[in-house]
């Protein structure tokens, strides 16, 4: 399975924080990808409507979640602007939030070791 | 003269007598403002001059815990009255909308965020490690942030009158939120927030730091806070969040998808603006050139769609009409404009 993951907007922009992470769950440790697996499943991901609904009028700071996943012949993109009440849905983004704040950090300390001469 | 909000100090404080003065003073004063509160706009839920007699405001404050959910609105932890709790985010939602309400009431005579007594909703403890804050259109809501680069969100006054300002704006002139006019939206509820904080702490121009959101990052972040609006662009430098991106001027304005076309990005522009013109009037900001951001702000000739050089001589037209052409203040506006870039003519 491979998904794609990306947070946008907030109180304010971090351009360290703006790339996607991409996953390929067969890269991951095998705890990892069964968790990731279980919450697509658990969010019934490939049955969810792709959004995202209009914020509500007024509203600011708010941040969006765009969520790809590729299993197979299937690819569905679902975004969705927080409050995220579905505990579901949630559940994926957080898992996703925290893979992307470790793969950022991995990605960042390598890129600062290939930046030595 | 005296300013409504030292009529309004006296008509809290004073003796019976001078109570009664300044109620007559309030009640009879032949502002704009005056006007507005006699006749609410059609079809809105004005409460008349009864703002104006009423010295205690109606501040309304209830804080609630969302208990890590994001099923809003979570349950009552301090309703307007109560005493502390203990639980620092309940406590400091409360005190930082309290404190910003009076600063709207007492500096620019503004009943909340509607004008009208509108009740003020704090949600705290929202979501897991959530490192943010928002206005959803009827309140605001703050998360506990992740403790490794973000503290709570309502560690910083300023960020909770920038959230509370974003309802200002809705209620007023309702600036789209994407692009120059988003960016502006931005821009009041900065300039709102950090002249909150310099209000409470009494500070001038010259002595106030120009950030918001001081305080916010953990000591592990390599930066002073989320934004500054006399050095846009310098706020912060970081390995994991980057660079600041905030532009000072107009020659370094951001096309972007992002971020509803770089509303949190582009908003240094104006924002420096604000600092310089506020710089050269010196004093309080809020007394002069906040006087002249937020006459612009509730001008009724503000357009949802209006962009920045609109904007600008918008402010340019309140300066005149609250000071007169002649003065310092509008030169110190003009040359603040010009020097961000942007022409107010
Ligand atoms: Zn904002």
């Amino acid at each position: 399975m491979r998904l794609k993951f990306r947070t946008e907007g907030g109180l304010a922009f971090f351009p360290g924080l703006r790339a996607p992470i991409e996953i390929d769950t067969s890269e991951l440790r095998e705890e990892e990808a069964a968790e990731l697996v279980r919450c697509v499943e658990e969010a019934r991901f490939f049955e969810r409507p792709e959004g995202p609904e209009e914020p509500p009028h007024g509203a600011a700071d708010l941040r969006l979640h765009t969520v790809t996943v590729e299993e197979g012949a299937h690819s569905r993109t679902v975004r969705a602007y927080e409050p995220i009440e579905d505990p579901a849905l949630r559940a994926l983004i957080d898992a996703l939030g925290a893979l992307a704040k470790k793969l950022g950090r991995t990605r960042r300390t390598h890129d600062a070791e290939e930046d030595r001469p | 003269m005296l300013p409504p909000y030292v009529l309004r100090e006296i008509a809290r404080n004073g003796s019976p007598a001078q109570r009664d003065a300044a109620m007559h003073a309030l009640a009879s004063d032949g502002t704009f403002r005056s006007l507005r509160q006699v006749t609410p706009p059609s079809g809105a839920p004005g409460m008349g001059i009864r703002g104006a007699l009423d010295p205690e405001g109606r501040k309304r404050r209830t804080i609630y815990d969302v208990g890590n959910t994001q099923n809003l609105p979570g349950r009552v932890a301090r309703a307007e009255g109560g005493g502390p709790t203990g639980d620092a985010a309940v406590d400091e939602a409360y005190d930082d909308l309290g404190a910003t309400y009076d600063f709207f009431r007492e500096a620019y005579d503004r009943d909340s965020i509607d004008d009208a007594g509108m009740p003020l909703d704090g949600h705290v403890h929202f979501g897991v490690n959530y490192t943010n804050a928002f206005w959803d259109g009827q309140r605001m809501v703050f998360g506990d942030g992740d403790g490794e680069l973000f503290n709570r969100f309502t560690i910083s006054l300023d960020v909770i009158g920038h959230e509370l300002a974003h309802g200002v704006t809705q209620y007023e002139s309702g600036l789209d939120y994407m692009g120059q006019p988003g960016a502006l939206n931005e821009h009041l509820s900065d300039v709102y927030g950090s002249l909150v904080k310099q209000y409470r702490l009494g500070q001038t121009a010259e002595e106030a730091d120009w950030t918001v959101g001081a305080g916010l990052f953990t000591e592990k972040v390599n930066g002073v806070a989320l934004r500054s609006l006399s050095r846009p662009g310098t706020a912060f430098d970081d390995p994991i969040l980057g660079k600041d991106p905030q532009p000072a001027h107009m020659d370094d304005f951001v096309s972007t998808f992002e971020d509803n076309g770089g509303v949190h990005i582009n908003s240094g522009i104006p924002n420096r603006a604000f600092y310089l013109a506020a710089t050269a009037l010196g004093g309080n900001a809020w007394e002069v050139a906040g006087r002249i951001w937020n006459a612009t702000a509730i001008d009724p000739t503000l357009k949802p769609d209006t962009g920045f050089r609109r904007f600008a001589r918008l402010t340019a037209r309140a300066v005149a009409s609250l000071y007169g052409s002649g003065g310092p203040e509008l030169r110190a506006v003009r040359e603040a404009w010009g020097g961000v870039g942007i022409d107010p003519t």
